[in-house]
């Protein structure tokens, strides 16, 4: 069995890619860390646990950080609904929130299960940035973390020049990206386009009749309309799986490369853009492995395995 | 009842001098001490940190370890010219016997802070960096805490680190940034004061002379900092009053004069690591924060050199 542990502002997107690490069979995931991000820390949770429970699962989730290090919090109800599952109401989970601090419970279970623990980060790096901080010895413990952030040497989307993720809390983004952790980066432009879920895939997802199928595009009937008036993109744009995906099944990704890597923190402009030195112009040594391309039908057939 | 003291600091020669009067103090119970990295690298300021709960028979008191470096910036300009590289004036003192906590600095305040409700007061004579962690770790301190009271800043006083920047701020202004933004009940003890409070040549002869361990250690480890202060300043082997004028306050308030006043803290540029008074509310609705402004020095003086030399 692999050991992920997943680190997620959860709202729509995240929760279908818990639901697929939860439901990939050699994959045991450890433990669920939330951080305000797309909505605020409570209603991650409350999404989390929801996620968990519908696959049948015990995960714990944990409670991390309620607000950026630095940064005022800000939130996408405009992208994944008033509850951060497009609207869908679903009811409440049965049980309550693990008792422990997430920043905690990941330095822990880190240290239990050194060089075994893929970290899987799908919200802004608030709880990674403190854990480094308060043990910095889980940089040489932590063996990989695919990271869903940034955009290499592309357009942003909550900005012209920054992704979501990165964008919330950037110097959290800086620290980690610095930390010398073993980090992937997944750029939201992998997941937009082509690989988005079109109006066939999301017909073709729906025919599967399962409950996960359905709570996969159910929870993101809002992303789908806001994706298209937003950002021009067609249907269904899911980063989070993406990285999930990948951090799955490697060779979902088939392009990669490891650059400098850093975070604009003082500027206004493009705060949280992530710089990629692709020339090597700074003759900084490498810090973050960059994916470039994805093979869109294995990335897809990765999630469709676990929905139906 | 004795009050509860967490220590947040970065031992450093002062910062010896203050722990040791603070562990003498009848009137304190020390229920754990956090170090940080500033005068000396994180590693060293832990070691002394222990060291200095061992000297006088406090082992019994936590020893957690905290950060290595700012919340963004790289630990830079550490204080070793001032303290030594080994944070205690290069005596190279042997290795503690103890250890420090599994739990890091900044879960060891947030604990203690939640365990002893209202009670514990936070005296943080360091780079704030595990203070504003574990702000964000359990931001239910700013409630819970009794008081905070710091060393660290000037609002008037300019800096010694940089013309303008406090070396406690200066090594990690977005740690502090987030400090004196969060509401806390926060006591600015900078160099506002501690500049006026000159400990003479004479007067640390007589701690140096104090036949316990204590004067032991500062007999060893205080003149690297008076030549610092007399090639800095041509002070003679007179120096500031720092980190114990900060302890004064949490022993005798009445020694002080504040002002309520809002704090920023600038974080980029020339100004980098400021602390910038906004009297007239124009940069923005901060709550206030109680900065010293005046100080009775020779009732501060003569306070520590009591804790030290009986």
């Amino acid at each position: 069995m692999r050991r992920f542990w997943i680190d997620t502002d959860t709202a729509s997107d995240d929760a279908v890619a818990i639901l697929m690490a939860l439901r990939c069979p050699d994959v045991h995931v450890e433990g669920i860390s939330v951080v305000a991000g797309n909505v605020p820390l409570e209603m991650c949770s409350v999404n989390a646990r929801y996620t968990v429970e519908l696959c049948g699962k015990d995960t714990p989730v944990y409670h991390g950080m309620a607000r950026p290090y630095l940064r005022e919090p800000h939130y996408a109800f405009f992208f994944h609904g008033p509850d951060g599952m497009g609207g869908m109401n679903y009811p409440p989970p049965k049980r309550p929130p693990a008792e422990r601090h997430a920043v905690e419970a990941l330095i822990e279970t880190v240290r239990a299960y050194p060089g075994e623990i893929t970290l899987v980060t799908l919200g802004p790096l608030t709880n990674i940035a403190a854990a480094l901080q308060l043990a910095p010895d889980l940089v040489e413990k932590i063996p990989q973390c695919y990271t869903m952030g940034g955009a290499a040497c592309t357009v942003g989307n909550i900005t012209p020049a920054a992704e979501y993720n990165i964008w919330v809390d950037p110097e959290a983004a800086r620290m980690v990206f610095h930390s010398g952790l073993p980090l992937t980066m997944v750029g939201w432009e992998l997941c937009r386009g082509e690989a988005n879920l079109d109006k066939e895939d999301i017909e073709y997802v729906r025919s599967f009749g399962t409950v996960y199928a359905d709570f996969a595009i159910d929870c993101n009937r809002q992303a789908i309309i806001t994706n298209q008036e937003w950002l021009h993109d067609p249907f269904l744009p899911l980063p989070d799986p993406v990285t999930m995906a990948i951090a799955l099944d490697p060779s979902v990704c088939t392009r990669k490369s490891k650059h400098y890597v850093d975070v604009e923190t003082t500027s206004e402009l493009t705060r949280g853009m992530t710089v990629v030195d692709q020339l090597g112009v700074l003759n900084k040594p490498p810090n973050v492995e960059v994916c470039w391309e994805i093979n869109i039908p294995l990335w897809k057939e990765t999630l469709y395995k676990t929905l139906r | 009842m004795r009050k509860k003291v967490i220590i947040d600091t970065d031992p450093g020669v002062d910062d010896a001098m203050m722990i040791l009067a603070a562990l003498r103090s009848p009137e304190l119970e020390v229920i754990g001490i956090t170090s940080v990295f500033g005068n000396a690298s994180g590693y060293a300021t832990a070691l002394n940190a222990l060291r200095l709960v061992e000297l006088e028979g406090n082992d019994h008191i936590p020893v957690a370890r905290g950060s290595d470096c700012g919340l963004i910036v790289e630990a830079q300009m550490l204080g070793t010219a001032v303290h030594g590289e080994d944070g205690v004036g290069n005596t190279n003192p042997p290795p503690p016997k103890g250890k420090w906590l599994d739990i890091s600095a900044a879960q060891f305040i947030a604990q203690k802070v939640l365990e002893y409700a209202h009670q514990v007061t936070l005296l943080a004579v360091g780079p704030l960096t595990n203070v504003a962690l574990a702000l964000r770790l359990e931001p239910r301190i700013v409630e819970l805490v009794e008081q905070v009271v710091i060393m660290g800043g000037s609002i008037g006083a300019g800096g010694n680190i940089s013309p303008v920047a406090e070396a406690n701020i200066f090594h990690d202004p977005h740690a502090a940034e987030v400090v004196f933004s969060a509401g806390l009940p926060l006591v600015m003890v900078g160099l506002d004061v501690t500049l006026k409070v000159i400990q003479t040549r004479q007067y640390l002869d007589e701690i140096k002379k104090a036949d316990n361990p204590a004067g032991h250690l500062l007999n060893a480890i205080l003149p690297c900092y008076q030549a610092y202060h007399d090639q800095a300043y041509g002070m003679g082997g007179d120096i500031h009053t720092h980190d114990p004028s900060a302890l004064a306050y949490v022993l005798v308030p009445e020694l002080f004069e504040v002002e309520k006043v809002p704090v920023y803290v600038e974080t980029s540029g020339y100004g980098f690591g400021q602390t910038i008074a906004d009297r007239r509310g124009q940069l923005g609705q901060r709550q206030p924060v109680s900065v010293c402004v005046g100080v009775d020095a020779p009732g501060v003086l003569k306070l520590i050199k009591e804790r030290l030399t009986k």
